[in-house]
């Protein structure tokens, strides 16, 4: 039967014509290790870069610098870094504020579309009246369409600030002040993407993570989003 | 079996194959590839690699959330971590909502009912932005009306703020008309608590509960 198979000319054909380069296994093993390749190269080389999806950052109703309100819904669909002080913080209490204006004064390097904003909350609702906060806004040059600077209710912002984004402040019996000097990056979900647990953050860095998520937004749309996916899913994370 | 070492013996001979053995070599390929897919698509949907597609947006927080403990519809306290080894669809509303909540908790049921059997384990939590007046015996007669298995948590004012302000739960009174008195405006997302008490998944308002209740088939099986 199958000797008959052989010597019809189909067969024949198939004889003659060079076939070594086509051998099923090897495709197989070809398109084999060219996935594990490929799956290695993705999780290695990481084309496609994410902020991870820390956890949700906090919910919150406070009153900007000109009597306004300010809630966390108004900064869904925006880009929003977030830092903690006291307008009367004063060297050696370290200046958070400095850094917030170096990354307002770079942000047009950013190309997009996309809101990105600041926000300042201030610990210290007895002293920092609307007053004071456009004082303080003066000081740092704080452009009110982009950077808001909030306060409000003691209890509150223990929630918001202590619970809500992890940063521990306390005012001491004696009078003093401390806290620990963070910056939060918070996407357009509402989901905290960075933190910087420093007074010093490298600028670079934040402007890098901003740009990491604008992309993220802007490209992970249709058939890209699998590749998003895949970056979260194989921890693609920027190093540094 | 003879004939097929006669195949062999040709092909070892001319250094090719007969037609019938590249027919064999092609079908195993194609049944080869299918069972590769299946297999990746089977550890693919393992932990930890999660499937590629939740419906929610997928939060990466590797430990619990804060925990809370509130009264619910009987009177009883409860804590989130009574719920461990469940999942829960945590919801924050109330009962006076005119037309997000019921809309919502509705979706909710559905959810359930179209797990069916599997949803065993699935725990729907509605946790009441307006203490004054979700007493628990007007929550009890409420969510009644949408599922009696859903459990309804109300407390002070300081103990819902404590419970809602880190899962990014805004909300607010402001006036309403004569016939609804006061209204409340809310973040109306809903979100997934896994087994372990971790928030896995955000839900914006509105989300298909069929899409819902393909995410809650994976979080169940873990």
């Amino acid at each position: 039967m199958s000797s008959n198979l052989a010597h019809n000319p189909g067969a024949r054909r198939s004889i003659e014509q060079p076939t070594r380069l086509l051998n099923p296994m090897r495709v197989v093993y070809v398109l084999l290790s060219l996935l594990v390749v490929g799956v290695l190269a993705f999780a290695t080389l990481r084309p496609v870069q994410v902020l991870p999806r820390i956890r949700l950052a906090p919910g919150f109703l406070l009153t900007d610098a000109y009597g306004g309100r300010l809630t966390n819904e108004d900064m869904r669909g925006r880009l929003t870094l977030y830092n903690f002080t006291r307008t009367r913080c004063e060297a050696p209490c370290p200046q958070t504020s400095q850094v917030m204006q170096a990354v307002q004064a770079r942000l047009g390097e950013i190309e997009t579309d996309l809101p990105i904003e600041l926000v300042t909350i201030s610990l210290d609702p007895e002293y920092d009246t609307p007053a004071a906060l456009q004082a303080y806004a003066q000081k740092w040059q704080a452009d009110p369409q982009r950077w808001h600077l909030v306060t409000g209710d003691a209890e509150r912002l223990k929630w918001i600030v202590g619970g809500g984004f992890g940063v521990y402040y306390a005012f001491k019996e004696d009078g003093r002040f401390t806290f620990d000097p963070a910056f939060m990056l918070v996407d357009g979900a509402g989901i905290l993407r960075a933190e910087y647990r420093t007074a010093s953050p490298d600028v670079d860095r934040i402007l890098r993570d901003l740009r990491l998520v604008v992309q993220e937004v802007e490209n992970s749309t249709g058939a890209a989003r699998y590749a998003y996916e895949a970056a979260h899913l194989f921890l693609c994370y920027p190093r540094g | 079996m003879s004939s097929h070492s006669d195949a062999t013996d040709l092909s070892a001979h001319s250094g090719a194959r007969p037609r019938w053995q590249w027919w064999a070599i092609g079908v195993g390929a194609v049944a080869f590839g299918f069972f590769l897919g299946w297999a990746l698509l089977q550890l693919v949907q393992q932990r930890p690699f999660g499937p590629p597609n939740f419906h929610g947006t997928v939060i990466q927080s590797d430990t619990p959330t804060h925990n809370f403990t509130l009264t619910d519809q009987t009177g009883a306290r409860v804590s989130l971590t009574d719920f461990r080894g469940k999942v829960v669809l945590l919801y924050f509303g109330y009962t006076y909502c005119p037309d997000v909540c019921p809309a919502t908790l509705r979706d909710l049921a559905r959810v359930k009912q179209a797990l069916g059997s599997a949803g065993g384990d699935l725990q729907v939590v509605m946790v009441s932005l307006d203490p004054a007046r979700d007493t628990p015996a007007h929550l009890a007669e409420y969510l009644a009306y949408f599922d009696p298995s859903f459990v309804g948590l109300t407390g002070s004012e300081n103990e819902i703020a404590a419970a809602a302000t880190p899962l990014g739960i805004f909300y607010e009174k402001h006036a309403g008309t004569v016939a609804t008195g006061y209204l409340i405006d809310h973040t109306a997302s809903v979100l997934a608590l896994d087994r372990g008490g971790r928030v896995r998944l955000v839900y914006p308002f509105n989300t298909p509960p069929a899409a819902i209740a393909a995410d809650m088939r994976y979080l169940l099986r873990d």
